[in-house]
């Protein structure tokens, strides 16, 4: 029984192995992408919306509102990088009910890159609301005693983030194995639908935990009284 | 557990190139669209809002113009009252005058008119009673009645007070016609010479006596000298009662003219 989808290799061309990971993620890219632009090339801006709009100024205003609500300014900035977060592995999660479909979330390879991901993009962010300084600063909070810690903590949320997805994901994948080769009738579809619920959690949490980084790398450092006015900045935000 | 390091580079770009592809077509269009509704909305409602308020307004404004023609209205109606009620008074008091003017002259019409009947009744009534009185005196009268009548008679000439007689004897002085007696019935010759003699020896000696007969005197005789006369007769008597019986009536009809 294979594991993970990196040791599924499906083309191989001077010894560069295209495993299945890659393939999947493309597919998952290519469902993304047309189904977008599918819908978005016929949009309106009237009073007469089409569903199919009407669903994705759903998916993409909550994204929004979520952002909003854990406490940032100007959630446009953060949309694309926390909605593709969210999208990509929410998608991925649910093309698990096709058959013959491996999620490229249960590979250790993708979660631990969209965790680096996450990790380059929080300084990123930070730096460009705050400053490098700013952002240096941030790591001598509450007292440069900290720093190690602050490096640390920096360095091991990342890695959490990447195992929790990866753990969640293959374990669904594991226990449907198992489960078939035990109780080969209703159980497995059952796991599956639990895996759908899962799966979708489990995006939910990367983004809201990659979009709280962002958050809290942005707010640390700032005197407490910015604080307080953000946060009644969110709540006009949220309010809209 | 196994991390092939080529394979998390790939899915890196995997990753920042579905960023980009996302954004470029869904984030963006959608959040355009988004935008462009919220703001095609907020402009509908401010349009509205304007209508809402343009329709108070002017349905503020046609509550005052009703308002004031029902107040229009409502005081010409009350002028209107006011003026009905001032004529109907009016007229009220018109009628009325005209029917206590009528009601009086009606009544004063039925008075004279009553009083008149009252007038009659009473002339004719006295008229009767007095010819029926002539009619018993007149058949009362004869020979010896008027010898009585020429001995009263006789009598009444000779207690004329002194102004009487110089006043009868004046006459007689004045004029040369003879004195004229009248009586209602013959008078026989020995009645005749005591009248005369009584007369020679009250008015004059040498005056003449003429005698004549009047049925008007009734009963009675008359002593005619120029324009004094000297009366005693029941025609007199009657004349009195008949003036004072008038003087009564008069009275009688003032008293019935003062309701």
């Amino acid at each position: 029984m294979e594991i993970s989808p990196d040791t599924w290799i499906i083309a191989e061309w001077r010894g560069l192995r295209l495993n299945a990971t890659i393939v999947f993620t493309w597919v998952v890219m290519a469902v993304l992408v047309l189904g977008s632009w599918a819908i978005t090339a016929r949009l309106s801006g009237g009073e007469t919306v089409s569903r199919w709009q009407v669903m994705l100024e759903v998916v993409v205003g909550t994204i929004r509102d979520q952002i909003a609500e854990i406490g940032t300014r100007g959630p446009d900035r953060y949309l694309p990088f926390i909605g593709t977060l969210f999208l990509f592995i929410a998608a991925a999660n649910i093309l698990a009910v096709v058959p013959g479909y491996q999620p490229p979330t249960g590979s250790l390879s993708t979660t631990a890159a969209l965790a680096i991901c996450v990790l380059i993009a929080v300084p990123l962010f930070t730096i460009a609301q705050r400053g490098l300084t700013g952002y240096l600063r941030g790591f001598l909070r509450p007292s440069p005693l900290m720093l190690p810690f602050n490096i640390i903590a920096e360095l091991s949320r990342t890695l959490a983030l990447a195992v929790r997805l990866y753990g969640n994901v293959m374990s669904g994948t594991v226990i449907v194995g198992i489960l078939i080769s035990v109780a080969p009738f209703f159980f497995p579809v059952l796991m599956q639908l639990l895996g759908l619920l899962t799966g979708v959690i489990q995006a939910y949490i990367f983004a809201v935990l990659a979009m709280v980084y962002i958050a809290s790398a942005s707010r640390a450092g700032r005197p407490r009284g910015d604080d307080t006015t953000d946060d009644t900045d969110r709540t006009t935000e949220t309010g809209e | 557990m196994q991390l092939d390091w080529l394979t998390v580079a790939a899915q890196i770009v995997n990753f920042l190139v579905l960023i980009w592809l996302l954004q470029r077509f869904l984030y963006t269009p959608i959040t355009r669209a988004m935008a462009q509704r919220e703001s095609r909305i907020e402009s509908r409602m401010a349009e509205a809002r304007e209508a809402r308020e343009e329709a108070r307004q002017k349905a503020e404004a046609l509550d005052e113009e009703r308002a004031e023609l029902e107040a229009d209205r409502d005081a010409q109606m009350r002028k209107a009252r006011e003026e009905a009620e001032e004529l109907r008074q009016r007229l009220e008091a018109e009628a009325r005058e005209e029917v206590e003017k009528e009601r009086a002259a009606w009544q004063e019409k039925l008075e004279v008119e009553r009083a008149e009947a009252l007038q009659d009744i009473r002339t004719r009534m006295s008229r009767q009673v007095l010819k029926v009185t002539r009619q018993v005196l007149g058949e009362l009268a004869d020979a010896d009645l008027a010898d009585r009548l020429a001995r009263v008679f006789v009598e009444r000439l000779s207690a004329l007070d002194d102004e009487a007689r110089t006043r009868l004897q004046q006459a007689a002085a004045d004029m040369s016609a003879p004195a004229t007696v009248e009586s209602a019935v013959e008078l026989p010759a020995p009645v005749r010479a005591r009248i005369t003699r009584a007369i020679h020896e009250t008015v004059a000696e040498d005056i003449e006596v003429s005698y004549r007969e009047n049925a008007d005197l009734v009963l009675g005789l008359r002593l005619g000298l120029g324009d004094q006369t000297v009366e005693w007769s029941a025609a007199r008597h009657l004349d009195r009662v008949e003036s004072a019986m008038a003087e009564a009536l008069e009275a009688a009809r003032a008293e019935a003219g003062t309701p």
